[in-house]
């Protein structure tokens, strides 16, 4: 048995074993990235606990100095609640592919996809919104099963990687869909697309709750129910071991007599309507128009997101959380601390940077286990 | 036809070199979706040191250029060293890694350019002027109708891309050194018990990748956008990728891809111009070289083989 210092022995007790280090590896990551960021903090002359603070406050944790009339930690908050909802959504897409062995980099051009749809179909029409936004909901998860399932379709039956094949269809839908709108329904002034109506707009603005004036997601509750759904469908149904048996070895599970193909197509359907679901959450909830010829940077923030959550529909939630909270809070730093607001995407990146590394931080520890017995 | 040839390959040949870095990776049993950031990540360098020194230059000479082009080089390799690092060293998801490192290319390359803006040269901006690298003749060779309109107008990196790609094509498939990087993607236990060092051929194979994608990046940089700012980030690593996937991982069919998407953008373009259609319908025509890619696949895919240990960390007890 080798000799080790005693910080090292410490910490491969503190890790724990397998199972604890689905929790303790991703929050060592967090931790770690956190300290990177401080030290770049540093180096740029700024205290990175004022800074820290600062993004807290931003995204509606902690309180900040002064509030506007009608605002507050409050609707700060709600702000960040409905800016979650999607990633939350996009990331059970990332997640529900992985598992089947598929890498679905689509995620954003099947957003991009069901928003549109939503937005041409329901968002523009006088519908009263008992009925206008349920529809939305199930226009959102139809174009993106369609959407996804097409690129499962294209691997089952001509061979195409999805990798491929995604980026393609993200081209050809962001051309498609920003010629339209910028035909047909451009807002001549913010050259976006026309601003939906309210009634259809899934997260309402300008509710008074209180003294408060908010927009109020009730929406993110159906992104945290779908995350327990999609845990209870990989772990506990048969539809989904099969799905996870495809992605752990294809060839296994074909000698078991589990459909490769069919479940490729099933996974990627399911993988497209996740998006989908994310889609309109974003482009008719947290924003309520589409920026022409753009793919939101979700669908890919969301893949390194999944990762950080261990691919586990649940660990995703809160990864979430985090990189959301992060992005939301920054605004408010760049101002309050005189940063640059990149800021928050580098410190983001630090955090997905540092979780890609988790495996091998896992395989150390395990490592220093086995040899200490 | 003259002008869908010229922009057509000049756009083809700073995709080329994208690509071909990203075969060297992928050969070697390193996938590499980090193009995007690496091409990035080198242009940046590039024109920080066009920013530094470029003052140091006559105003009309065009040697800034060229070292620009030089530490694009240097700094797509370092920073692709990193990518190396994770998937090599880290055992990272090599997919993951290649996400993360696109995110954090364009986050600190963005945070940066406008930190030394401010800082450094006490002018906020987001972007660092370059200007549009001058073109030439071939003397004699364009005058030949039609085909002559490839030796005109043409940028000087082309040329330099030309002849980076051929040592690049002669470096894979006939030394000693391609044939074991090739290996290290098929069968890397075999290389192994060969007595090679699979790790540091695979780490070497990033590094030379990313090489590649900075001297196409600080290209695209030079030509298509004439500064450095977050607008280089508009998919070419992405668009490289497809393009060796759609050429079987081989560079001479990949040589063809890439002909193919800059000779269906340039021609796109010329079709919107000759029908004098509204500008927005460059915007379907866009389209074109993706679908036409999508429909080729669909009937050429089937013989598609990736390289056997793609993706895969190599791990020496493993059968």
């Amino acid at each position: 048995m080798k000799k080790r210092s005693r910080v090292t022995r410490l910490l491969v007790r503190a890790f724990g074993d397998e199972r604890r280090q689905a929790f303790t590896v991703p929050v060592f990551a967090v931790v770690m990235s956190l300290a990177a960021a401080a030290i770049l903090l540093l180096a740029i002359g700024k205290n990175p606990v004022a800074a820290f603070r600062a993004l807290l406050s931003g995204a509606g944790f902690l309180p900040k100095g002064s509030y506007s009339s009608g605002k507050g930690i409050f609707t700060d908050l709600m702000t960040t609640l409905s800016s979650l909802t999607p990633m939350i959504f996009a990331a059970l897409a990332v997640t529900v592919a992985f598992k089947a062995g598929l890498f679905n980099i689509g995620v954003s051009g099947q957003m991009l996809f069901a928003g549109f749809l939503a937005t041409v179909l329901v968002g523009y029409s006088a519908l009263p919104g008992y009925i206008a936004r349920p529809l939305v909901i199930l226009i959102g998860i139809a174009a993106g099963a369609i959407a996804g399932g097409v690129i499962g379709l294209l691997k089952y039956r001509f061979n195409i990687n999805e990798v491929v094949s995604s980026i393609m269809i993200n081209y050809i839908f962001q051309y498609v869909i920003g010629f339209f709108i910028l035909t047909k329904f451009v807002d001549p002034v913010t050259r976006h697309s026309k601003a939906i109506v309210k009634a259809a707009r899934l997260v309402p603005s300008g509710v008074q709750i209180g003294r408060y004036k908010t927009d109020f997601p009730v929406i993110v509750v159906l992104a945290v129910a779908a995350s327990f759904a999609l845990k209870f469908f990989l772990d506990r149904t048969r539809a989904g071991f099969e799905l996870r048996a495809v992605g752990a070895h294809p060839k296994a599970a074909q000698y078991a007599g589990v459909k490769v193909g069919r479940n490729i197509v099933l996974a990627m359907t399911l993988s497209g309507a996740l998006a989908g679901l994310a889609g309109v959450a974003y482009y008719l909830g947290y924003y309520d128009s589409i920026t022409p010829k753009a793919l939101s940077s979700v669908g890919f923030d969301a893949i390194a997101v999944s990762l950080l959550g261990n691919s586990n529909p649940i660990g995703g939630l809160f990864a979430s959380i985090l990189v959301t909270a992060v992005d939301r809070g920054s605004t408010y730093m760049s101002s309050a601390m005189n940063v640059q607001r990149e800021i928050s995407q580098v410190i983001t990146g630090l955090i997905l940077l540092f979780s890609a590394c988790g495996a091998f931080i896992r395989h150390l520890v395990n490592r220093a286990r086995e040899e200490d017995k | 036809m003259d002008t869908v040839i010229i922009d057509g390959l000049s756009f083809m040949m700073p995709l080329l070199c994208i690509a071909v870095g990203g075969i060297y990776s992928e050969r070697s049993g390193v996938t590499n979706l980090a193009l995007e950031g690496l091409l990035g990540a080198g242009a940046f360098v590039g024109a920080l040191f066009v920013a530094f020194f470029g003052k140091l230059f006559p105003e009309t000479s065009s040697a800034p250029m060229y070292f620009a082009m030089a530490a694009s080089v240097v700094g797509g390799a370092v920073y692709a060293m990193l990518h190396g690092l994770l998937c090599v060293k880290f055992r990272a998801n090599q997919v993951i890694s290649g996400v993360v490192i696109n995110i954090l290319a364009v986050a600190l390359t963005t945070f940066l350019t406008r930190e030394i803006n401010s800082g450094v040269f006490q002018a906020p901006s987001d972007k660092i002027q370059l200007g549009v690298s001058p073109r030439f003749d071939v003397p004699g060779l364009s005058k030949i109708p039609v085909l002559g309109a490839v030796f005109k107008s043409v940028y000087p990196f082309q040329v330099v891309i030309l002849v980076v790609i051929i040592i690049a094509w002669y470096a894979l498939y006939r030394t000693r050194f391609g044939m074991r990087l090739r290996a290290c993607g098929d069968n890397p236990h075999a290389v192994d018990a060969a007595g090679i060092n699979v790790q540091r051929t695979r780490f070497l194979a990033v590094m030379i990748s990313g090489a590649l994608s900075g001297l196409g990046g600080i290209s695209f940089a030079y030509s298509f956008s004439a500064n450095f700012s977050a607008s280089i980030y508009v998919g070419a690593g992405y668009l490289a990728i497809a393009a060796l996937i759609f050429g079987n991982w081989k560079i001479v069919p990949t040589v063809g891809a890439c002909l193919l998407f800059g000779l269906a953008r340039s021609g796109g373009y010329k079709l919107v111009q000759l029908l004098a259609l509204p500008s927005s319908y460059s915007d379907l025509i866009m389209i074109l070289p993706y679908v036409v890619t999508l429909l080729l696949l669909i009937f050429f895919s089937g013989t598609n083989r990736a390289p056997r240990a793609l993706g895969e960390i190599y791990d020496k007890g493993k059968r």
